[in-house]
């Protein structure tokens, strides 16, 4: 007997360790699709959460060049504020898009005391005289700080602001690299810090230091990918634009000398036009590319969008060629996208089906329930298929196999996929068609009693 | 006679273009579209020059030159192409000349003179 296991949303019991709980809580936010600064947000929250260390409030120092720079401040301003924020986050079976609305909400309501005070903050960050807090960063070890207000070495600005004679100060390492630290108090509850609390956050630190330094590293590799893609639409362009151009100037030199007859001049004019033409459409399909912008993704109702697509009467004039059958699961769940990429997707998915299939072919679009967590939309057509080496460079931008294509397409569709965590497959072989298949996060609707 | 010149472009008013042109200048033209119409007229007439675009549907320009060196033709190839940022690697495709496509077919006609012994 086989039983699986999902990787990412383990149900623990309530009386499981908190320390599991805690590891759970940060290791899965990982996985999710959102920003550096909202994942950030949700190991503060760990912290400071009821089912986690339990710190009252957690302060955010990153490094940035060779200074230490005080980023985020999550905790409450009083001990009525506290009680209503722990309630929030010790509700059973909330999850992290939850956890991180409310929190950037509680973050940016911080914007006029806690977080701007902590944003003034700067230390230098490898300085071997370094007061507290970056001295710890600078000696790459934990600070249990008791009794601040007489000890030396704490910076007073640092304890204006934090207002607090006990804390812990964690560097955030990463291949022995400093990326950061964080500053844990219990400023409402005044609990004093104890050994075991001390252990935890260090282990958390490890992780939120590591997670750091490979979304930073990410982020860099992005960058590149960027700017490789800008170097390849140069390419691209250049071409794009000189074949018309040449064949422009090419055929109005042949009209310039004298004794043209009017057959060829009607021919040279027409050609001319045409190309014109052909340049206008480049035109502004680059421009459509570069303007699109991606918004955050959301939980909607995938239905109506794709019931739209299909009626639209750009598909309904391809289909008429072709035999297009549709499947959908009835009472789909939410997915997380941004609703007009997602139409956008779709359309894109099924113009490439209908130009990659004959006249006569079929083409499948089909909606369904992968698990409880993802949803998938196929689209299958009867077309020429995907070679092998195709198949790798099929989502770089610019890249087509069709005659008259930019290769923007699936380019945008990857964007997308990427943008809101989801995936995409592509399955095929030479002469027997491909299949597309997008994978979405996905949850049950809220049935409406 | 004539010299026979093998025109590979997929854009065909380029195709038209070129062909008009060069058959003024007194070049016997055969114009194709794709690298297997190149390869398939190769079998079947000797050529004294080649002219091929880069980028085209299927195999693309460069593949095309690899295939005509397996045939052991010595046979002169000019890349012509839209793209600017080639132009230095030519030599290592083993052509013979890189011109980049312009209104103005001046440059291409001296270069196809010039490997013609004109």
């Amino acid at each position: 007997m086989i039983e699986t296991f999902s990787i990412l949303s383990p149900d623990f019991e309530r009386d499981a360790p908190r320390e599991l709980m805690l590891l759970s809580i940060i290791s899965q936010s990982f996985f999710q699709p959102f920003s550096l600064e909202d994942n950030l947000l949700v190991i503060l929250t760990a912290l400071t959460s009821g089912s986690g260390v339990g710190f009252n409030r957690a302060m955010l120092f990153l490094k940035q060049g060779d200074r230490l720079k005080g980023e985020m401040w999550l905790g409450p301003r009083s001990a009525e504020e506290a009680g209503l924020i722990w309630e929030v986050l010790s509700t059973p079976g909330i999850g992290y898009v939850e956890i991180v609305e409310h929190n950037r909400a509680l973050v940016s309501k911080n914007v006029d005391t806690l977080s701007t005070r902590l944003k003034g903050l700067v230390y230098a960050a490898d300085d071997e005289g370094a007061l507290i807090p970056a001295y710890a960063a600078c000696r790459k070890e934990i600070l249990h700080v008791r009794d601040a207000s007489n000890e030396p070495l704490v910076d007073r600005r640092f304890l204006n602001v934090i207002g607090v004679d006990e804390f812990l100060c964690i560097p955030l390492l990463a291949r022995d690299d400093v990326v950061g630290e964080i500053i844990l108090d219990n400023a409402i509850t005044r609990t004093p810090i104890t050994p075991p609390d001390i252990k935890l956050a260090g282990l958390c630190g490890l992780m939120a230091g590591n997670y750091i330094y490979s979304a930073t590293l990410h982020r860099k590799l992005l960058d590149m990918e960027k700017m490789a893609a800008m170097g390849e639409m140069a390419m691209f362009v250049t071409h794009q634009l000189r074949n018309p151009i040449v064949a422009i100037g090419g055929f109005t030199e042949q009209l310039l000398k004298p004794g043209v007859p009017e057959d060829k001049r009607t021919r040279n004019l027409t050609i001319i036009r045409d190309e014109i033409r052909r340049l206008e459409d480049t035109i502004f399909q680059m421009g459509h590319f570069l303007k699109v912008s991606l918004k955050e993704p959301v939980y909607f109702d995938p239905g109506p969008v794709i019931a739209l697509v299909l009626s639209s009467p750009e598909i309904q004039t391809k289909a008429k060629d072709h035999v297009l059958n549709a499947k959908l699961e009835p009472c789909l769940p939410e997915i997380l996208c941004d609703p007009t990429s997602f139409g956008e997707v779709v359309r894109n998915l099924l113009d490439n089906a209908f130009d990659a299939t004959p006249v006569g072919g079929t083409i499948s679009i089909r909606g369904y329930r992968k698990n409880k967590s993802s949803f998938v939309l196929s689209v299958r057509d009867t077309g020429r298929g995907v070679t092998n080496p195709d198949k790798e460079q099929l989502f770089r931008p610019f890249f087509t196999t069709k005659e008259k294509g930019m290769g923007l397409g699936l380019s945008f569709i990857k964007r997308v996929m990427d943008t809101c965590g989801g995936k995409v497959e592509v399955h095929s072989r030479v002469g027997k068609g491909a299949l597309f298949k997008l994978i979405f996060l996905s949850r049950e609707r809220e049935l409406t009693p | 006679m004539k010299k026979k010149i093998l025109l590979v472009e997929d854009e065909r008013p380029l195709c038209l273009l070129y062909e008009e042109e060069l058959s003024r200048d007194g070049y016997d033209i055969t114009a194709v579209t794709d690298a297997e119409a190149a390869l398939a007229k190769l079998g079947e007439t000797e050529f004294d020059l080649i002219i091929t675009d880069i980028r085209m549907p299927g195999k693309n320009g460069i593949e095309l030159i690899t295939q005509i060196m397996g045939l052991r033709k010595d046979i002169p190839i000019i890349i012509n192409s839209a793209y600017q940022s080639y132009k230095d690697d030519f030599m290592t495709w083993a052509a013979d000349a890189y011109v980049v496509k312009s209104s103005s077919l001046d440059e291409l006609k001296a270069k196809i003179r010039q490997l013609l012994g004109d």
